[in-house]
């Protein structure tokens, strides 16, 4: 029906106005990481209950991306921030 | 070469124009296509520090010219037409902090002013256009029902709607749709 | 056939007659009634029919609770069923039916049902219809639902229009009762945008319908001058009508307002109704408390009702619920029902006070049985009699009205829709919501406060600190503290020894045995004889019963209410109709329209539209005389091959991509080289997934050393656009690149053809021959003597010599004439996405059909174009995958038909020659096909195991849909032009 996703650049908006991806938290490997560290960026998610952050687009209005930390049981929303404040590429080649 | 005229063909030229909804006259909603004139996308470059007055200096003056919808994004309005020279000479202006994209044909502004605005808006968008948290110069980029647009505080009782040139009709009926119940004048052409 | 008008009082206006019809009876009742009043007027209690055993029912509430009193209203598209007459606003022409009856409510054929019900207890139909499996889809349950059910939808498409709305408060007060509009007031006052909501036509909750003095004055008066000040305040808005259905995320709650339900000439300019997000700082719940019915033998006779809604009826609309009314209690309410009656002059022929001490004060003329029962309420379609045991003794009294309370649950719905639980009070006897949640507190009748000015104070006092906490400090409650002078008695969840069936749920038929076998049966969780019963499962959702329910299972598990828990309370509160959830999005509101700037040349050139998701395309353009698509298309196909064509390609995604790091930007997201691509050149992008699959591609050009311009396909544009952010923002914020989306700013117009460069070179102003402007050139161009500035690219979809022209899409249709209009001596013709396809198949050119997620770019004949020597890119760690280099990956071929005169269809699947089609000989499948005019055949491309390897072998095309086999025959991808001749020409 609905919910509200604040986001730090437009305040409280839609979810509507959003995309989400998913886990905020994998980091991108190293291009020479290894086929572990890469098949577990590529497939392998955690499905935690509770906090989790995640990686939302405000797709519809500054089209930043923001990692939105919520809870997955209440859907209490903890924090959104800018994805750009912690990056999400380990180290690069 | 060819011998023709260059026409300009407006986005909403195929749009209806008229008067619609209810017969009241106390809060009516006015609806018009405005000119075609310029909108230039300024991004900001990495790094670059506070832009506000740089981009104010390739405005047209209008105290609601500037409109930031991002960080390091706005876009710049105006009713004059802009040769690739005036846009090359103004990013000319903004060169290494902010890059230009030219946006004039492919967004179109439309007034929307009346006693009723607000409410009629808030049939489209979750942005809260109460005039103490969304003064004049305001913007907000947001979904009008099913469509993107920046929705920009112009005046008390009146606001601008910016929308990709695609969606420009759709948008329009759609604005129609949600003044019905305050009367709606809607004059398409400029 | 008892109930009537009263000659004087209520708040009815009866210089305001209306006139409805019941069951197509004409009937009258005044302004101020519902439906539900205005039947009770007309003497019709008997309103339905039950749903399993077409017992005869009358109203029993005078709210949103009722599960009796559902008839459909409005004919044709406006038909509505299962609307509760309760709360039906009454206008002039309203057309009521009854439901669930044939032929009519007062002699319906179902009540036979009633006779077999010895046989039709809880799970009957579970334990019945069994066997055999199959008959239960078949014929048990289309005969069930046939005799089962209650009002029919209407097929004709509904003429009114819905809406949805946005409001934002900080206080959100749900509830015009004693708390709210005390809670409204104080918000009011300190200045906070308040919205209050109330589902009544009019506001005030039990204030209507009071007759008791607060202080000095009448209920009555206070509500006036609450109301007359909440009105003053402009920061202040009133929602009648509406119903707060649900509490959702971020403190956002969705409210119902019936705008025109109330009237039989609907305004077109206004919605039927409208649903409301409406965001809150704070809300206060003030949503009353819902009267428990109390479980005795014939409880559902027409004639019994709840003992607040006869008092609701009878103070506000003047309704006599019969001649000699008999009041069963369990609470003090039951009280000031007799002495509302008295004092309008009816009998109260007896008061039976189920509490052994009876009540506190009574100074009417009833007589008052303390610690007596009414075990059974008799009578076939109205109440005759009440049995009444006193002291152990039966006693008959005659009546034809029965006023029971069982005491007062707090209506807490609304408090648990985000996952709280309900907790059980023994004090309150009933669950109260959980006294922390966040964004929302709970006054009122609704938190378990029993009397009018102790509600007041509360209701007060709870937005006094709720709004000091939103930081307006100047708050102060509107309402004196009040102790709370209302007593609760240990609740009584049946009567014993009832000889008639004892209802729990009215509306699904579920009676006190059907529980109780419940429970023996093993089914004595609650969640569990929920659905073992039907007990709350109704249109209702048990707003009535599951408190009862709850009780017995208590009581039959010997166990305390707390320990059987409620089930779970979700939205919606109440029933919303179908249209108020679609809202404006219906018709050609269903979604917006993309149009391209050259949909209006393409329209008056003729053209054929299909919809590639939002947009309008061009599919052909149709010639006078040509019948079939097939016909245009191949004459567009042959025409562009031999003079020229335009086509519009406004619709493919196109990006601006800025920034001193722009090359190394988009030398990470597509797997081949873009960090030296010269200013002025295009190029050819595959850019992949992380997986190492082919996401999208396009042509990308350099027009300057810092500014280049990307474009995707159509239906990729947006998922490019978010994924480039994604990239620059969220991985590699360090780089210096931004975009901007330009496909609204150009109209951009293919010209292929071996005339494409001739027709041109007449617009544009610069040179465009092979030498100054070869394949892949790319540059701003001067046109029509300086007039007008566009893009100009040297690319081919085609195959053909050809370029994509952009100009500023106000600019587009003049353009495209002047194109037309230069290219007429030439032949050139314009051509739609059809003959597109035709084309770029005949040369082999992929478009999503084959880039479909399982494809890397060696499965298309592009691996040289993967860079071996970038240390990174999106896709690379995962392209060296063991899969990913596998030999027998599907790889694209092109396939003909041996026959020319045979065919086959996308995706049909290529077996070996003469193979029987199983997925052990399944080689892989077609992924294109055309019919090509140049080759005078059917032509497709098809991802095949070892595919380049396999030209010039002979396979089966096989289509299991329509059982056809195709023998044809492999070969290169590239039908037509194989070395690219008229490319370069």
């Amino acid at each position: 029906m609905a919910s509200l996703i604040a986001c730090p650049h437009c305040g409280p908006r839609p979810k509507e106005e959003f995309t989400v991806r998913g886990d905020a938290g994998i980091i991108r490997p190293a291009p020479d990481a290894g086929e572990d560290a890469w098949y577990a960026y590529v497939y392998l998610r955690d499905n935690p209950r509770g906090r989790h952050k995640e990686h939302w687009h405000h797709t519809s209005g500054c089209r930043r991306w923001l990692i939105v930390e919520r809870d997955t049981v209440t859907h209490a929303i903890y924090g959104v921030s800018d994805a750009a404040g912690a990056p999400s590429q380990g180290e690069t080649a | 070469m060819v011998d023709f005229a260059l026409v300009h063909r407006p986005a909403l030229a195929g749009a209806k124009s008229g008067s619609f909804g209810a017969p009241a006259t106390g809060n009516r909603i006015t609806l018009a296509a405005l000119p075609e004139g310029h909108v230039l996308q300024v991004l900001a470059s990495k790094g670059s520090a506070s832009l506000e007055e740089l981009i104010r200096q390739i405005a047209d003056g209008n105290k609601t010219a500037v409109r930031a919808y991002g960080p390091g994004q706005w876009f710049v309005v105006g009713d004059a037409t802009l040769s690739p020279a005036e846009i090359a000479g103004k990013a000319a202006l903004l060169s290494g902090k902010a890059s230009i994209a030219e946006q004039s044909h492919g967004r179109i502004r439309i007034g929307m002013s009346g006693g009723s605005v607000e409410a009629a808006l808030a049939k489209g968008t979750a942005v809260d256009l109460d005039r103490t948290k969304f003064p004049v110069g305001r913007s907000a980029m947001t979904l009008i029902g099913h469509i993107s647009a920046l929705i920009t505080r112009t005046g008390d009782e009146s606001f601008e709607v910016v929308v990709l040139r695609g969606f420009a009709e759709s948008l329009w009926d759609e604005l129609i749709q949600m003044s019905l119940e305050f009367g709606v004048d809607a004059r398409a052409t400029v | 056939m008892s109930s009537f008008r009263l000659p004087k009082g209520g708040s009815i206006d009866r210089a305001k007659p209306l006139d409805f019809t019941f069951d197509g009876k004409p009937m009258q009742g005044f302004a101020g009634d519902t439906l539900a009043s205005a039947l009770l007027a007309n003497g019709r209690q008997l309103v339905g029919r039950s749903f399993k055993y077409h017992r005869p029912r009358g109203i029993l509430t005078a709210g949103a609770a009722e599960p009796n009193a559902l008839v459909t209203i409005g004919e044709g598209g406006r038909t509505e069923a299962n609307t509760r007459a309760t709360l039906v606003e009454l206008y002039s022409g309203l057309a009521a039916k009854s439901q669930n009856r044939w032929p009519s409510v007062d002699f319906d054929l179902g009540a036979v049902n009633s006779l077999l019900s010895p046989f039709l207890g809880a799970g009957f139909y579970y334990k019945t219809f069994m066997w055999p499996v199959a008959f239960w889809e078949k014929v048990y349950e289309p005969i069930i639902r046939k005799a089962a059910g209650l009002g029919r939808a209407t097929y004709e498409p509904d003429p009114d229009s819905y809406e949805k709305w946005w409001a934002h408060c900080d206080l959100l007060v749900i509830g015009a009762g004693p708390a709210g509009l005390a809670a409204a007031l104080t918000a009011g006052r300190a200045g906070a945008r308040v919205i209050l909501a109330d589902e009544g036509f009019e506001p005030g909750g039990s204030l209507l319908s009071e007759t008791a003095l607060v202080g000095d004055r009448t209920a009555i008066d206070l509500l006036a001058h609450t109301l007359a000040e909440l009105a003053s305040l402009s920061n202040v808005r009133i929602f009648s009508r509406t119903t707060v259905f649900g509490w959702y995320d971020g403190n956002v709650f969705g409210a119902l307002e019936s705008v025109q339900k109330n009237t039989a000439v609907v305004d077109p300019n206004r919605p039927v109704e409208r649903i409301w997000r409406i965001a809150a700082k704070h809300a206060i719940l003030a949503s009353g408390a819902e009267e428990r019915p109390l479980v005795f033998g014939g409880n559902d006779t027409p004639g019994v009702m709840m003992a607040g809604a006869m008092r609701s009826y009878l103070n506000r609309q003047a309704i006599a619920p019969g001649k000699k009314t008999v009041i069963f209690t369990n609470d003090e309410s039951g009280y000031r029902t007799a002495t509302d009656l008295e004092t309008a002059g009816l009998e109260v022929a007896a008061i039976v006070d189920a509490r052994a001490s009876g009540a506190s004060s009574w100074s009417g003329r009833a007589p008052v049985f303390p610690g007596a029962l009414v075990q059974d309420a008799t009578g076939s379609k109205a109440l005759t009699s009440v049995t009444v045991l006193k002291g152990g003794t039966p006693v008959t009294i005659n009546a034809d009205a029965l006023a029971m309370s069982g005491g007062w649950s707090p209506i807490i719905h609304l408090a648990c829709h985000r996952g709280a639980k309900p907790v059980w009070s023994d004090a309150k006897a009933a669950f109260l919501a959980p006294e922390t949640l966040d964004g929302l507190t709970i006054a009122g009748s609704a938190a378990g406060v029993g009397s009018l000015e102790a509600c007041l104070a509360d209701g007060a006092g709870k937005a006094t600190s709720a709004l000091q906490a939103l930081g307006f400090s100047s708050a102060a409650p509107a309402f004196a503290l009040a102790a709370d002078a209302a007593t609760v008695a240990k609740p009584l969840w049946y009567v014993r020894g009832a000889k008639g069936k004892a209802f729990v749920d009215y509306q699904n038929d579920v009676h006190l045995k059907d529980l109780g076998l419940a429970v023996s049966e093993g089914y004595g969780h609650v969640e569990l004889a929920k659905r073992y019963t039907t007990n709350g499962m109704a249109t209702d959702q048990g707003k009535l019963s599951n408190i009862n329910a709850i009780g017995i299972l208590a009581e039959a598990r010997k166990v305390s209410p707390a320990d059987v828990g409620t089930t779970t309370f979700r939205p919606f509160y109440t029933p919303l109709s179908f249209g108020a959830l679609t809202g404006a999005s219906k018709g050609k509101h269903f979604q917006p329209v993309r149009k391209s700037p050259l949909h209006d040349w393409a329209k008056k050139n003729g053209a054929v539209f299909v919809e590639t998701g939002l947009w309008y395309r061009s599919s052909w353009f149709p010639k006078t005389g040509e019948t079939t698509w097939r016909e245009s298309v191949d004459r567009e196909v042959l025409n562009v091959r031999k003079n020229a064509g335009i086509c519009d390609v406004s619709t493919l995604g196109k990006i601006e991509v800025f920034g001193k790091d722009a090359a190394e930007f988009l030398n990470r997201v597509y797997c081949n080289a873009f960090l030296k691509l010269p200013v002025g050149k295009a190029r050819y992008g595959l850019m992949l997934r992380e997986d190492g699959m082919i996401y999208d591609d396009g042509t990308t050009s350099r027009l300057s050393e810092n500014h280049f311009f990307m474009t995707t396909t159509t239906a990729y544009a947006a998922g490019v656009m978010n994924h480039l952010e994604f990239c620059a923002q969220a991985l590699w914020p360090d780089l210096d690149v931004q975009f901007a989306s330009s496909t609204d700013q150009w109209a951009q117009i293919a010209v292929a053809g071996p005339k494409s460069r001739m027709i041109l070179q007449t617009l544009v102003d610069e040179d465009i021959s092979d030498a100054a402007f070869p394949f892949l050139g790319a540059k701003e161009v001067s046109l029509c003597g300086g007039t007008l500035t566009g893009r100009l690219f040297r690319i081919s979809f085609s195959g053909e010599l050809a370029y994509e022209l952009a100009v500023p899409a106000g600019y587009g249709e003049a353009i495209a004439d002047a194109i037309m209009e230069a290219g007429k001596p030439h032949g050139i013709c314009p051509y739609g996405v059809e003959a597109l396809g035709v084309m770029r198949i005949e040369k082999g050119h992929v478009t999503h059909s084959e880039i479909n997620g399982t494809v890397i770019p060696s499965d298309l004949g592009f691996a040289k174009m993967v860079s071996a020597t970038k240390p990174d890119f999106i896709g690379k760690a995962m392209l060296a995958r063991e899969g990913m280099v596998a030999d027998d990956r599907l790889s694209l071929v092109g396939v003909k038909p041996l026959d020319p005169a045979t065919t086959f269809k996308t995706g049909s699947h290529i077996l070996s020659d003469c193979a029987t089609p199983s997925l052990e000989n399944d080689q892989g499948y077609v992924s294109s096909s055309c019919y090509s005019p140049n080759l005078g055949s059917t032509i497709g491309l098809a991802l095949v195991k070892h595919g380049p390897k396999r030209h010039g072998e002979h396979v089966t095309v096989w289509n299991d849909l329509k059982n056809e086999y195709t023998k044809a025959v492999l070969c290169s991808p590239v039908f037509f032009d194989p070395e690219n001749g008229k490319l370069h020409g």
